[in-house]
């Protein structure tokens, strides 16, 4: 609404306030509640056609292709709706879903677990090895604060590949790591380093620990430290002051930092598809044949919603509690 | 006004139906407290009592500056002692020490004879209430008290028992379940002394323990907290820049000064008997006068100064040589005011002026009288109705006097 006509709307709604007094509570009820102007919905607007657009059309799509079947057809799969003799058919397949269920060898089932198991077990490696660094962060000085954060930052102005790729150098047989090591005289024959789930945490734990880093240190800067004072002055050893108090009160951060490195590690495909054995498959890797190799759409299409859903639980989790929070505060 | 509470305070201490009378101490409680015994100069606890915590030449540095510069203290058993000092003193950085969040340049804490600086907190007998409470914001009521005892892996019964005595110490049996965010600042406050006291200290330390109330609450919590202290009959320590809360609340008091202390003594010694003029300023409101000394003789020393046309008499001799510069101390309240010469004086302590302001105060009323001089001197006169008449008013001429006892000689 323009401002003119707010404005006048307003100026109307006062001259009602002088008014009956029945009239006038009704125009009183009117003038507190705020007017939202059309700048602001504007504004609002922008990330909700962000979101519609980039998000829940694409997950139309792909859960519209789940519920189809695979043809040798443009686009690969069979049309959900169609018209035949002035009839219109609606066919929702769901052997799909029925199918990654149960499948005799388990593969997609053992490839969820798999992932799940991967990026839990990198979330809390990036969680261990995070939360000392964003602690020493809080708490240096600015200067070497701003040193640290560009130490941090830094590597991800490399493209993504790039650093993958330095990593298989440096971890393969005849690599940096393994020659140094032998130089040293502390291996006689090198490490099988490449192409196990080692190399796939090192290189998850790499990529996304700034993403664990940040959060915490946030976290970090708002606690109140007369509260850890407190808590040694009743008696509490410093790992029990730790659990007890620091962790409640860094707990956004935690959970922030754990949700932004377990949601991409989860469907994580060029590390583990680089680094990697041949011998553990990950969900990322089976969309990919189902996808291209395949090109079974509607497989690879339930594939993918059934690791939305997964992700999903842990971020309704993560809502309700804030939910919760806020309500408490 | 000041001035005039400050010595009600003092004074209102020993008749008060002290909390030490209606809760039995524990033995060794002196039942005498030094604020009792007006003038003494060593107080009597320090031959019954024995002392607790012994500081000696303790010093904190930060870089090149001396935020507690050796510092010497003791304090006996069951005695709730008062750091006093202006902002930025060291009070805090003091308590910390004691508590242990500070580690000590050089000296020595010693609790109970045993040299304490080397413990970590958490390994120390001594509890500190914070000024902010430090309340954990995740926890109930009952979860902060128990906080203390559950560290000592005490069994649940005794936990919860200990917890009920402390709520019931502290009034705060229906809070138990409310979170922190729900209580109000006295609430709050409340649950830090229950928690603070709930692993039964040696040394109770309160840093500023009302410094986040308001006026009115802080009153009324003054006596209050010395009743639930003396009822535990723990040692405390506690940290005030009000000299008000330090006079009601202490049994002695350090006036503390660029990190160190200035003077000790119980809450009617410092303000009878300063030692400095920083204590004589810092404590009540104060007219000092620059004077030379004069003479001195074994019952008498006569002083000039500049202000007066007179000189002045004091009641005793002097350690000083003649022509010595000194200044003197004279409380407003023991400025007698009035609109005829006073015949007593034969000369010396008065001197006459007019007024040139009055404050009014309620309970008092603090006349500023300008000397021909013209110097400044404040005198205060209680608004009482046999007071009423004949009371100076502005302009007005008055003659001013006070007893050769009343003024205080200062050398530094
Ligand atoms: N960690 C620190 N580093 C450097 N200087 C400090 C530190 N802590 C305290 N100081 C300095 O030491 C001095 C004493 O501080 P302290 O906190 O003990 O004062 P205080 O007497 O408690 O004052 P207030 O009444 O304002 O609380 C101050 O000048 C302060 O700036
Ligand atoms: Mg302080």
């Amino acid at each position: 609404m323009p401002i003119s006509a707010l404005n006048a709307t307003q100026a109307l709604i006062r001259r009602k306030l002088n008014a009956g007094p029945r009239r006038r509570r009704k125009a009183e009820l009117l003038l507190t509640r705020r007017e939202v102007t059309w700048r602001e919905r504007l504004v609002i607007l922008v990330p909700y056609l962000w979101m519609i657009l980039f998000f829940l059309m694409p997950f139309l799509i792909i859960f519209k292709i789940s519920l189809s079947v695979t043809e040798i057809a443009i686009p690969p799969y069979s049309p959900i709706v169609t018209f035949e003799d002035g009839a219109m058919q609606i066919i929702l397949h769901l052997e799909n879903y029925t199918f990654i269920f149960t499948d005799e060898d388990g593969t997609y089932m053992k490839s969820y677990l798999k992932s799940l198991e991967v990026a839990s077990f990198s979330t809390l490696l990036c969680l261990f090895i995070g939360y000392p660094i964003a602690w020493a962060l809080s708490k240096c000085r600015p200067a070497t604060r701003n040193i640290m954060f560009m130490l941090l930052i830094m590597p991800s102005w490399t493209s993504f590949v790039v650093r993958i790729y330095a990593w298989m150098a440096l971890l393969k047989k005849d690599g940096l790591i393994n020659d140094v090591l032998m130089a040293l005289g502390i291996i006689d024959s090198p490490i099988h380093m490449l192409q196990t789930d080692f190399a796939v945490y090192v290189g998850i734990v790499y990529c996304y620990l700034p993403y664990m880093v940040l959060p915490l240190f946030t976290a970090l800067l708002k606690v109140d430290y007369t509260l850890i004072e407190a808590a040694y002055d009743l008696g509490a050893r410093p790992v029990k002051t730790f659990f007890s108090v620091l962790v409640p009160q860094t707990r956004s951060g935690i959970i922030a930092g754990s949700m932004l490195v377990f949601i991409p590690a989860l469907g994580e495909y060029v590390i583990p598809e680089l680094l990697g054995g041949k011998g553990s498959i990950l969900i990322g890797r089976i969309l990919w044949q189902e996808f291209f190799n395949n090109r079974d759409w509607p497989l690879a299409s339930a594939v993918a919603i059934v690791m939305l859903t997964i992700l999903a639980i842990p971020i309704v989790i993560f809502f309700k509690s804030q939910r919760k929070k806020a309500e408490a505060a | 006004m000041e001035a005039s509470q400050r010595t009600d305070a003092a004074a209102a201490k020993p008749q008060d139906p002290s909390p030490a009378a209606k809760e039995p101490k524990p033995a060794a409680k002196n039942t005498h407290r030094p604020g009792d015994l007006p003038g003494q100069k060593a107080s009597p606890v320090e031959q019954h009592k024995k002392p607790i915590l012994e500081i000696s030449d303790l010093t904190k540095k930060f870089g090149d500056f001396s935020a507690v510069n050796g510092v010497d203290l003791t304090v006996y058993e069951g005695e709730i002692f008062a750091l006093l000092g202006s902002s930025g003193c060291g009070k805090s950085t003091l308590l910390r020490m004691l508590a242990g969040f500070e580690t000590p340049t050089s000296g020595s804490i010693l609790l109970e004879g045993r040299n304490i600086v080397d413990i970590p907190p958490y390994k120390r007998t001594i509890n500190m209430m914070f000024q902010s409470y430090a309340l954990f914001p995740n926890m109930n009521v009952r979860q902060n008290i128990a906080f203390g005892l559950k560290q000592e892996h005490l069994k649940k019964s005794v936990i919860d028992e200990r917890v009920d005595k402390m709520l019931k110490l502290v009034h705060m049996e229906s809070f138990v379940d409310r979170k922190p965010y729900q209580l109000s600042g006295g609430q709050r406050q409340r649950v830090a002394l229950a928690r603070s006291l709930a692993k039964e200290p040696r040394l109770l330390l309160l840093d500023e323990p009302m410094g986040a109330l308001d006026k009115k609450l802080r009153e009324q919590m003054r006596l209050e907290l010395v009743d639930i202290i003396n009822t535990v009959g723990v040692t405390c320590i506690m940290v005030t820049h009000d000299q008000e809360e330090a006079m009601t609340m202490a049994d002695r008091i350090a006036i503390m000064d660029r990190g160190e202390f200035v003077q000790i003594g119980g809450p009617r010694e410092i303000y009878e008997n300063p030692n400095c003029r920083f204590s004589a300023e810092f404590i009540g409101s104060v007219n000092l006068f620059d004077c030379t000394l004069i003479s001195s003789d074994q019952k008498h020393s006569l002083i000039h100064t500049d202000d007066f046309p007179s000189p002045i008499e004091l009641g005793h001799d002097l350690d000083l040589a003649d022509g010595m510069p000194l200044t003197i101390a004279l409380r407003p309240e023991k400025v007698y005011i009035s609109k005829v010469p006073d015949e007593e004086t034969g000369g010396s302590n008065c001197c006459e002026g007019d007024v040139e302001n009055i404050a009014y105060l309620g309970d008092i009323s603090i006349y500023y009288v300008r000397l021909p001089s013209g110097r400044l001197v404040a005198s205060t006169l209680p608004n009482v109705d046999r007071f009423k008449t004949g009371l100076p008013i502005w302009d007005d001429h008055v003659y001013l006097s006070w007893d050769p006892e009343s003024c205080i000689a200062l050398t530094i």
